[in-house]
């Protein structure tokens, strides 16, 4: 039978500059199928087809910048085909200006700091992700940290702006603590949460002042 | 280079584009909330107003559309360009919220915030032109914006026409209040922190 119709499910833009979108095959029909991505930009007639399938792996298609432009509508469809016929997939928007997603941020690193006049705080920090370019400004990230002990049920949850570090200053000795940190585009979607990270505080930690 | 007055220039530049910089992200998520809530408001079903896509009164305008092409634009054209990319809504603006209040019980919510974004966005086209100054004293700014032929649109009979003219301008509101973001945070790295924030 002719294939099943495809679902485009997601496009996001990891850093502004790029972008993929992927879609969920149909029902094959038994037979094999082929698909094809096109696309048009708002304002013009001219029908492209996918620049590159394989980049981000099955069932996709990655624009490099070459291919991709801000603030204009992309108007993509997937079409998936075999002997017995073809069906295509409903129409997706996108403008990639609105569907930056971050990669999460990375090597995250704990430590604790035993200041010489003050409490003793947790120490994070970060780097931006791999690709996002934020020295130049064309890319602004602004981050969140959660942590808790291992024994906590729920996450404490921390903004930072656009830091890429950050201090803790209430916890508790003899616990372990577990911290995550994640980013989101001034005007996009937050990142997932990076890898865990944990930190076994010494329980004979003195949090006094000095 | 830029900025040639020495190192107060760049001091008071930094703070020019921090103060512009808030106001053009205020600026852009009041935009971005005010297309949602018309869209929320007179969509009559999913697709209503897919169709009411059309070109932008600003298209005209040359504006980079990723960061190589932003990199390839001289510092002093681009703050120009800025400046007539906020110019080019002075009068859509004034007309759109005049002519709001003709809209079936249009929320008062929605004509606020057209009106906010008007204020802020005079604002800001005051700000971008100080900073214009301190980037290059002999920096000419012709005058020049992008011609708003709208008004007959907005005042259509035709109730779906109107809505689609709203539709689209408070779409192309939020395109170039997010460029006009976007380019300011761009520059702001660019000239006053010598290319790397």
């Amino acid at each position: 039978s002719p294939p099943g119709k495809p679902v485009i499910f997601k496009c996001s833009s990891p850093e502004k500059e790029t972008f993929t979108c992927w879609w969920k095959p149909g029902a094959n029909g038994g037979l094999p199928t082929n698909y094809t991505l096109t696309y048009y930009k708002e304002g013009e007639d001219t029908i492209y087809e996918c620049p590159d399938y394989n980049t981000s792996g099955p069932n996709s298609c990655y624009f490099s910048k070459k291919f991709t432009s801000l603030w204009s509508v992309y108007i993509i469809r997937v079409y998936a085909t075999n002997k017995m016929g073809i069906s295509a997939s409903d129409e997706r928007l996108v403008d990639v200006a609105y569907i930056v997603e971050p990669n999460p941020p990375k090597n995250v690193t704990l430590e604790i700091q035993q200041p010489e006049d003050g409490k003793p705080y947790l120490w994070i920090k970060w780097v931006p992700p791999t690709l996002a370019d934020t020295a130049s400004g064309w890319l602004l990230l602004q981050y969140e940290v959660r942590l808790k002990h291992e024994k906590a049920v729920e996450w404490e949850i921390y903004f930072a702006g656009q830091q890429t570090n950050f201090k803790v200053l209430s916890f508790y000795p003899g616990y372990k603590y577990l911290v995550h940190v994640r980013c989101k585009p001034d005007h996009g979607l937050w990142s997932k949460w990076s890898e865990e990270h944990s930190i076994e505080i010494p329980s004979d930690l003195n949090m006094n002042d000095e | 280079p830029m900025c040639p007055s020495g190192s107060s220039c760049r001091v008071s530049l930094r703070d020019l584009f921090e103060r512009a910089i808030i106001l053009s992200h205020y600026i852009h998520s009041l935009s971005s909330e005010l297309s949602q809530e018309f869209d929320a408001q007179y969509s009559q079903g999913p697709e209503f107003f897919t169709q009411a896509m059309s070109m932008c009164h600003t298209a005209s305008l040359s504006t980079p559309a990723g960061k190589e092409q932003a990199h390839q634009i001289h510092q002093k054209d681009f703050v120009i360009l800025v400046i007539h990319l906020l110019r080019s809504w002075t009068e859509p603006l004034s007309h759109l919220i005049i002519e709001a209040n003709h809209l079936p019980k249009a929320p008062d919510t929605l004509i606020a915030k057209a009106m906010e974004i008007q204020e802020q966005n005079q604002r800001l086209l005051e700000g971008v032109k100080k900073i214009s100054k301190l980037v290059d004293p002999e920096i000419i700014d012709n005058g020049d914006y992008s011609v708003w032929l709208g008004l007959p649109s907005l005042q259509s009979n035709d109730l779906e026409s109107r809505l689609f003219a709203y539709h689209n301008e408070f779409r192309c509101l939020r395109r170039d209040t997010h460029k006009v973001d976007n380019y300011l945070k761009f520059l702001k790295c660019q000239i006053a922190y010598d290319g790397s924030c």
